[in-house]
């Protein structure tokens, strides 16, 4: 058996033991590779810089566990950017497999790091609520109907963060009851999702895209959306479109986003290199040792096949 | 003296989905073909309503809390909260019939059922007992956080991580430069895979005078992996997208004027 054949006919174990060693060398021995940022995560950056204190955000858990590698550091990350830029956030999880778990989890971790963040007034937890599409819907005529209560039970109109204060109308509310001009002060409380200045969604699956053809289309708050690698091709579109400002693209989106968070707050850049968290820049050495193996694996098949395609030409 | 307030929306909801289904029911048992046209009727309001409440601005159609469209909003999300435990029962009478007859895998469906009745049960106690379903005031985790950070997110991560696997075996095999399409689909994908991770970076790191030279090529192939997600695929997307979107559009039609049944369980000659 020649090297052409013994090649295309490589036992999958070998493969399987390749990937299982440029999975786990560089996480146990981290290289530090660099990571250069995109358009689409420097514009989610951005416009999150733009946003002043005190300003409210909605923050989506649409993922679950076995996406988490990819998703907790972009959640999280987006969490320590609110947190630092002391924007108000409102979480929630429409994801049915463990959703609400993963943002109990990632709340607690980042409250944990910013202790003068007070509950119920800076941060909110909604909890889960089954039916993505229709909670969407309800978000945009009265959170209340969708989220009566917070994650412990408490109704959320007794929560300071949702208690009636004077806002300047910034754009023409979608409120079919009464229709306010921009320019004018109205006194309310957080009542709809139209109200928050971008929804940040973490998704896999279909829910990310919800957001964008329902809230967004609807109600018009921005989105910025962080989902898996396998769907991130699919979100171009969007942001080609307007209809999204940013996008976290995999765990490459997290990493970049660690890289900004860096490079703007120097105490995070420290927080990223010495905590013992799993980040999205940690990760990109293994997804750079597995992608090198993928291709190098390629790369071997396809001079395989070309050799042994000229070999039965001959022959 | 207390004013009437009659509500529309509330009436036409309560005839539309109480009366005319109860009706139908009643109907039914007397003539077997009004099973099917009560159904229709049902579904036609359901999906005709939310249309309607977008391009004609009465209250009793979409004003926020009152309008029919905003109430079947809420209707929804109570049916789709029906569907969990539909689900449940469904997966628990599965599963004991096949433990019960002992048949092949049935220590799996045991597991199955274990783990069912555990996670659910820690989560109706986090109900019940006030905890909830994730951290005590203390910090520490409920049972059903605790069984949820040491028992689900592993095994599901551990299922989701073999597809890295099962990925790479199945590119060496499939990834073939067969003809032009299959070439050009293979270059893109090696470009796209070497753009988004510093791969350049990662194969020059036992060699350093080759950094410089690794770094600057990578920051290349990334601008060209961006170029190709940015133009070609995103051109790609929107027509998919835009396909999918006029299909559901379609489909939708279908189904409220009750050309396609098969929701109901009858095909098209039924």
């Amino acid at each position: 058996m020649s090297i052409v054949d013994r090649l295309l006919a490589i036992d999958r174990r070998w493969i399987f033991l390749f990937v299982l060693m440029a999975v786990t060398i560089p996480i146990l021995l981290p290289l530090g590779l660099p990571v250069t940022t995109t358009g689409s995560t420097r514009a989610a950056f951005e416009y999150i810089e733009s946003l002043k204190p005190g300003d409210i955000v909605w923050l989506s858990f649409d993922y679950g566990p076995s996406s988490a590698p990819e998703n907790d550091p972009m959640a999280e990350g987006f969490l320590r950017h609110c947190f630092k830029k002391d924007l108000r956030v409102v979480v929630c999880a429409l994801y049915p497999l463990g959703g609400l778990s993963l943002a109990n989890s990632s709340v607690a971790i980042v409250a944990k790091e910013f202790p003068n963040k007070k509950y119920g007034t800076d941060y909110v937890n909604l909890g889960y609520k089954d039916g993505a599409e229709a909670v969407m819907r309800r978000l945009g005529e009265n959170i209340a109907d969708a989220f009566p209560t917070d994650v412990h039970g408490t109704p959320i109109s007794e929560l300071p963060l949702f208690e009636p204060e004077t806002v300047p109308v910034e754009r023409r509310t979608i409120d079919r009851v009464q229709v306010k001009a921009p320019g004018s002060e109205v006194r309310m409380g957080i009542r709809t999702i139209g109200q928050f200045k971008v929804v940040f969604t973490a998704a896999t699956g279909l829910i990310g895209e919800y957001w964008i053809t329902l809230v967004n289309a609807q109600f018009g708050t921005p989105i910025i959306i962080g989902p898996t690698a396998v769907s991130a091709p699919k979100y171009y579109a969007f942001i080609n479109s307007g209809q999204l400002k940013g996008m976290l693209g995999g765990m490459k989106g997290a990493a970049e986003y660690e890289q900004l968070l860096g490079r703007k707050y120097p105490e995070l850049s420290k927080f990223y290199m010495e905590t013992r968290l799993f980040t999205g820049t940690k990760g990109m050495d293994a997804q750079a040792g597995i992608h090198a193996v993928i291709v190098l694996f390629i790369f071997l098949g396809n001079v395989a096949f070309l050799l042994a395609r000229g070999r039965e030409r001959k022959g | 003296m207390t004013e009437l307030h009659f509500d529309t929306g509330r009436v036409l909801l309560l005839i539309c989905f109480g009366l005319v289904p109860v009706a139908g029911i009643i109907l039914g048992l007397l003539a077997p073909s009004l099973r099917r046209q009560i159904p229709l009727i049902v579904g036609f309001v359901a999906g005709i309503v939310p249309i309607l409440s977008l391009y004609i601005p009465k209250r009793f159609l979409s004003a926020a809390g009152e309008g029919m469209s905003p109430r079947l909003d809420q209707y929804l999300i109570i049916v789709a909260g029906f569907a969990l435990p539909l689900g449940i029962v469904n997966v628990i009478q599965i599963n004991s019939r096949r433990v019960g007859r002992g048949e092949k895998g049935w220590p799996f469906a045991l597991a199955l059922l274990i783990g069912l009745l555990l996670m659910g049960g820690f989560g109706v106690y986090g109900a019940f007992s006030g905890q909830g379903i994730g951290f005590l005031p203390s910090g520490a985790p409920t049972p059903f956080q605790w069984m949820t950070d040491w028992f689900f997110r592993p095994l599901q991560a551990t299922i989701f991580s073999l597809l890295a696997f099962f990925m790479a075996s199945a590119a060496f095999r499939a990834f073939r430069a067969r003809n032009v399409e299959a070439t050009i689909l293979l270059i893109a994908a090696v470009l796209v895979m070497a753009g988004r991770v510093p791969l350049l970076d990662f194969l020059a790191y036992p060699f350093p005078p080759l950094h410089p030279l690794a770094a600057s090529l990578s920051q290349t192939m990334g601008r060209l992996t961006e170029w190709i997600m940015d133009v070609p695929n995103s051109a790609a997307q929107a027509g998919i997208i835009i396909g999918a979107a006029l299909g559901a559009a379609a489909m939708a039609i279908r189904v409220i004027l009750g050309i396609e049944r098969s929701y109901l369980g009858l095909g098209k000659g039924d």
